[in-house]
């Protein structure tokens, strides 16, 4: 057992953990943060991304010991006083939403790459989005989302 | 133009911001007070008899409160065949079998004590083909194959392998040999494959003290759990109630009862206590159903002017360690022959046990490897009677009178094939195909497609519409959402059919079969024609209820007046109404005095007239609600790396009536894309001990983004059906049926070589373009 501290979506939290345990292991089964999906326990599906620091990481592959002291935002921090998050309205008004299972990890990678630069072309887009599977949509509609995400984060 | 309010437009679906916000709760995502976790022991054998297992170490470890065997289980179970237990008992078939089970207090606890379990085997000798099964010498995988319980029209072949046998025989098949002056033939397979949700499949069991039996389950069938497992343990099945929550995707393999009895048979061991094993990705590959194992061998034979004449063909599909709905597959593989009217036809299929995976429903059904063969067989032949390809289909496309191989005869409003090869025809082949370059080779590609749904005969889908007191409505239906939309449709079509804002339609949530009405289960593309159908139904008995209401309250009777969503008019004098709001709980007068029934109406709908099909000949009502298509694709193929590269991917489906464009183009493209995995990169691969080698994502690599066609183009042809809402038809599983034949056809197109195997790898390309170089080269 180890005791660590971090921050997630913003709040303090106190934690003991196992060595074995992963990021996603401690969000999901002590903080009930079950946005954040569990696919493939090997860091090829992406649903599990949530960002660390401002970088998206795969939390299956992820240590929970090296959270320690750091910032961690998950799916549940992005919507703000009832208001959806701009990534989150363009994957609904682009119709990339089927079955809802890769949503979120794919939405928190937007969300770091738009973070970091708002202005990646469409290959950059397709780069980080090739981290990701999605077996409903065959992509078209998510990559439409992408960048109807950047639009919206540009109006802004 | 229409004028309807909602059918035809893009509403957003209901439940997406609980998805975008990480809300939606799927099964894993549940946690129940108390509640326990199981770790299943699997064997390192395909096929072995169990000689002992010590469980004594595993029952000392930490957090460890039961361990469970399979030794006293005296049940077998299955929709279709009874062969199968949910824990193995004296022998394993598969390497994914359950043959112990730890639960502890916590899945690491229960993960570290199932490694402590000691099991003896002896080895038996391990089949992955059903060529293998069914050789003379062939061991049983099954001993006792005819004994189980299974559906009257199964034919069980006992002492061989085979789990059934199925035929369709149309017209006297000698008159057709002679009647045929060309004939073509092929052997093609389609290799094993995976559904491969980004959910993996879970299950939690609850055994309460008072003989009641609680399940949750990401399965799309739930009233079959229920009946399942009460016939098991022998409980009312009222007494079993089961939940449903959101389901990450389907795709097939959360159909049928499967894993729900193995956990079950678990928690059934800690009565009292919630019992939850969710698959890891590895366990969802060789622990729940896979997809596929379907060789074909077909002949087409045809006059000189390119009338078809016949159609034989051989099924012998792997079914995996238990047969079950396997058997349903390889009939719909069987007695599948595309669009065209084939005279002669005798088809033959064979469910053959292997020792791998169960196979189950995988999108398509079974339609895809028929589709394969067949839509390969049209261009070769084609080119045998040097005619174009177009003339020889369009000469021989199913359409008003003609009959299918089953028997049916085609109606008009079966939907236009023609209408949809000519758009296909239009995008992909009337331009000029480009010239073979330094880096590429150029193909085109088309095939034309047709399902129906492939069900239990008695399938229907059932349906509740509540009133609320202030006019907003309910709707309570037992339809899965995996999804595909079907909360979306369900709310504009009642939206639509009640004439009410749709911002007052609700639909469900979770399934619970506590709550839901009855529905079969929610497979086969079906669940918008027939659930639509009921959704139809039901408005229109609370719009009759209403109008009864309104009768007592105008004092007038019931033909006389006219419902516009807001209000109950007279006809003749609409100044004279009745607010709806006032009738849903019955209508009051002034005195309080209340006359009338509360608002609500029940309802169903199955196809009409769907049946069996004849023990004798194979064929019957086995379609109903057909959706005919056809699909093409521009190809390029790198020489220097053999990756096929498909520039554009056209799609044309005659869908009846499109309820949601955006939806169905989604619908459409994702189903091209499972499509294109399956004929180009996705194989579980088994090696001859029928150990799975690649069962994980980063192995069974289906399409990423960077696989995504440069193009998809998409057109909707709208040939209004009789029996879907508003003459939609269905449309899930349709768009994967013609990709492999297309691309195949296209790389014929491009390097003039035959194919008939999928998945073809880039790296068998490559081998197959030095072939090509070298026999130019003359070497």
């Amino acid at each position: 057992m180890e005791k660590i501290n971090f921050k997630v979506n913003g709040v303090l939290k106190t934690v003991e953990i196992e060595g074995y345990e992963s990021l996603l292991d401690i969000l999901r089964e002590k903080f009930n943060l079950t946005g954040t999906k569990r696919g493939c326990d090997d860091g090829s599906c992406g649903a599990c991304t949530v960002i660390v620091n401002g970088e998206a990481v795969k939390s299956c592959i992820f240590s929970a010991k090296k959270v320690d002291n750091a910032e961690v935002i998950t799916i549940e921090g992005l919507a703000k006083n009832g208001e959806l998050h701009p990534i989150q309205k363009a994957m609904i008004d682009s119709g990339a939403v089927q079955c809802g299972y890769c949503t979120p990890g794919i939405i928190m990678e937007l969300y770091s790459l738009f973070n970091k630069n708002l202005d990646v072309d469409e290959e950059q887009i397709i780069e980080a989005l090739s981290k990701h599977l999605c077996r409903c949509t065959g992509y078209e509609s998510i990559l439409d989302g992408a960048k109807l995400a950047q639009k919206y984060l540009k109006e802004k | 133009m229409s004028n309807y309010s909602y059918i035809g437009k893009n509403i957003k679906r209901p439940d997406a911001v609980n998805k975008v916000t990480g809300k939606a709760i799927f099964l894993d995502d549940i946690k129940i007070p108390n509640m326990l976790y199981a770790e299943i022991l699997t064997p390192p054998y395909a096929h072995a008899k169990i000689l002992s297992i010590d469980t004594s170490e595993a029952e000392k470890m930490e957090g460890v409160v039961k361990v469970v065997t399979g030794k006293n289980c005296k049940f077998t179970y299955g929709d279709c065949i009874k062969d199968r237990y949910p824990m193995a008992v004296d022998k394993v078939r598969y390497i994914g079998e359950a043959v112990a089970a730890v639960i502890a207090d916590t899945p690491h606890n229960a993960k570290q004590a199932v490694k402590k379990i000691k099991v003896e085997y002896e080895k038996l000798p391990v089949y992955t083909d059903a060529l293998d099964s069914l050789k003379d010498d062939a061991v049983l995988i099954h001993e006792k194959n005819g004994e189980y319980w299974h559906l009257p029209s199964y034919k069980p072949i006992p002492n061989t392998n085979i789990a059934n046998y199925y035929v369709l025989k149309k017209g006297n098949f000698d008159e057709a040999l002679k009647e045929a002056e060309v004939v073509v033939e092929g052997e093609f397979n389609t290799k094993f494959g995976s559904s491969s949700a980004i959910e993996p499949h879970g299950t939690i069991a609850w055994f309460h003290e008072d003989n009641t039996i609680e399940i949750w389950s990401s399965s799309i069938c739930p009233a079959i759990i229920q009946d399942d497992i009460a016939r098991t343990y022998g409980v009312p099945a009222s007494n079993v109630r089961v939940h449903i929550p959101e389901i990450g995707g389907c795709f097939g393999y959360k159909s049928d009862v499967t894993i729900e009895q193995t956990v079950a048979y678990i928690a059934s061991h800690m009565k009292g206590y919630p019992v939850k094993w969710v698959a890891s990705r590895k366990e969802d590959y060789t622990s729940s159903l896979i997809g596929h194992g379907a060789r074909i061998k077909m002949k087409i034979g045809a006059k000189r002017d390119g009338q078809l004449v016949f159609i034989q063909s051989k099924v012998y599909h792997s079914t995996g360690a238990y047969a079950d709905t396997g058997v349903n597959i390889t009939m719909a593989a069987t007695h599948t022959v595309g669009v065209y009217e084939f005279p002669y036809a005798l088809c033959e299929g064979y469910t053959v046990y292997t020792n791998t995976p169960p196979v189950g429903a995988f999108r398509g059904y079974g339609y895809q490897y028929a589709h394969l063969a067949v839509e390969r067989l049209m261009d070769i032949l084609a080119r045998k009677l040097g005619m174009d390809k177009f003339e020889l289909r369009e000469k021989n496309y199913l359409r008003k009178d003609k009959k299918f191989a089953t028997g049916e005869v085609f109606n008009e409003d079966y939907g236009d094939i023609k209408k949809c090869s000519d758009a296909i025809k239009n995008i992909i082949f009337e331009k000029e195909k480009p010239k073979e370059d330094e880096n590429y080779f150029y193909g085109r590609g088309f095939a034309a497609v047709v399902k129906a749904p492939k069900g239990a005969s008695n399938s229907s889908k059932g349906c509740y519409v509540k009133f609320n007191g202030d006019g907003s409505v309910s709707v309570n239906m037992g339809g899965a959402e995996v999804g595909q939309g079907l909360r979306t449709v369900i709310q504009q079509i009642a939206a639509e059919t009640l004439k009410i804002d749709i911002e007052k339609i609700h639909c469900y949530t979770e399934i619970d079969t506590q709550y839901s009405p009855w529905e079969w289960q929610t497979i086969g593309s079906m669940f918008t024609v027939q659930g639509g159908r009921a959704l139809i139904r039901a408005c229109e008995k609370a719009i009759d209820k209403l109008l009864e209401n309104a009768s007592l309250a105008l004092r007038v009777d019931k033909d006389m007046l006219e419902y516009d969503g807001e209000k109950i008019f007279l006809k003749h004098n609409p100044n004279i109404f009745v607010k709806i709001v006032d009738l849903v709980r019955g209508y009051m007068h002034e005195d309080g005095v209340t006359v009338g029934e509360v608002i609500q109406a029940t309802s169903d709908a199955r196809l009409p007239r769907y049946s069996n099909p004849d023990p004798e000949t194979g064929m019957g009502n086995l379609g109903v609600s057909y959706t005919f298509g056809a699909q093409g694709c521009e190809i390029r193929i790198d020489k220097k790396t053999g990756e096929v590269i498909i520039d554009n991917f056209a799609s044309a489906f005659d869908i009846g009536k499109v309820i949601n464009p955006v939806q169905l183009r989604g619908q459409i493209v994702g189903g091209v894309m499972i499509g294109i995995g399956g004929t180009l990169y996705e194989e579980l691969k088994f090696n001859k001990d029928g150990r799975l080698i690649n069962p994980h994502f980063s192995s069974y690599r289906f399409p990423t983004i960077k696989e995504m066609p440069k193009k998809y183009e998409v057109v909707f042809i709208e040939t209004p059906e009789s029996i879907g809402p508003y003459g939609a038809r269905g449309i899930g599983e349709h768009p994967v049926l013609g990709v492999a034949p297309a691309i195949l056809n296209a790389i014929y197109d491009a390097i003039g070589v035959d194919l008939y195997e999928v998945p073809i790898s880039k790296e068998k390309m490559l081998e197959l373009i030095k072939d090509k170089t070298k026999e130019k080269a003359g070497v």
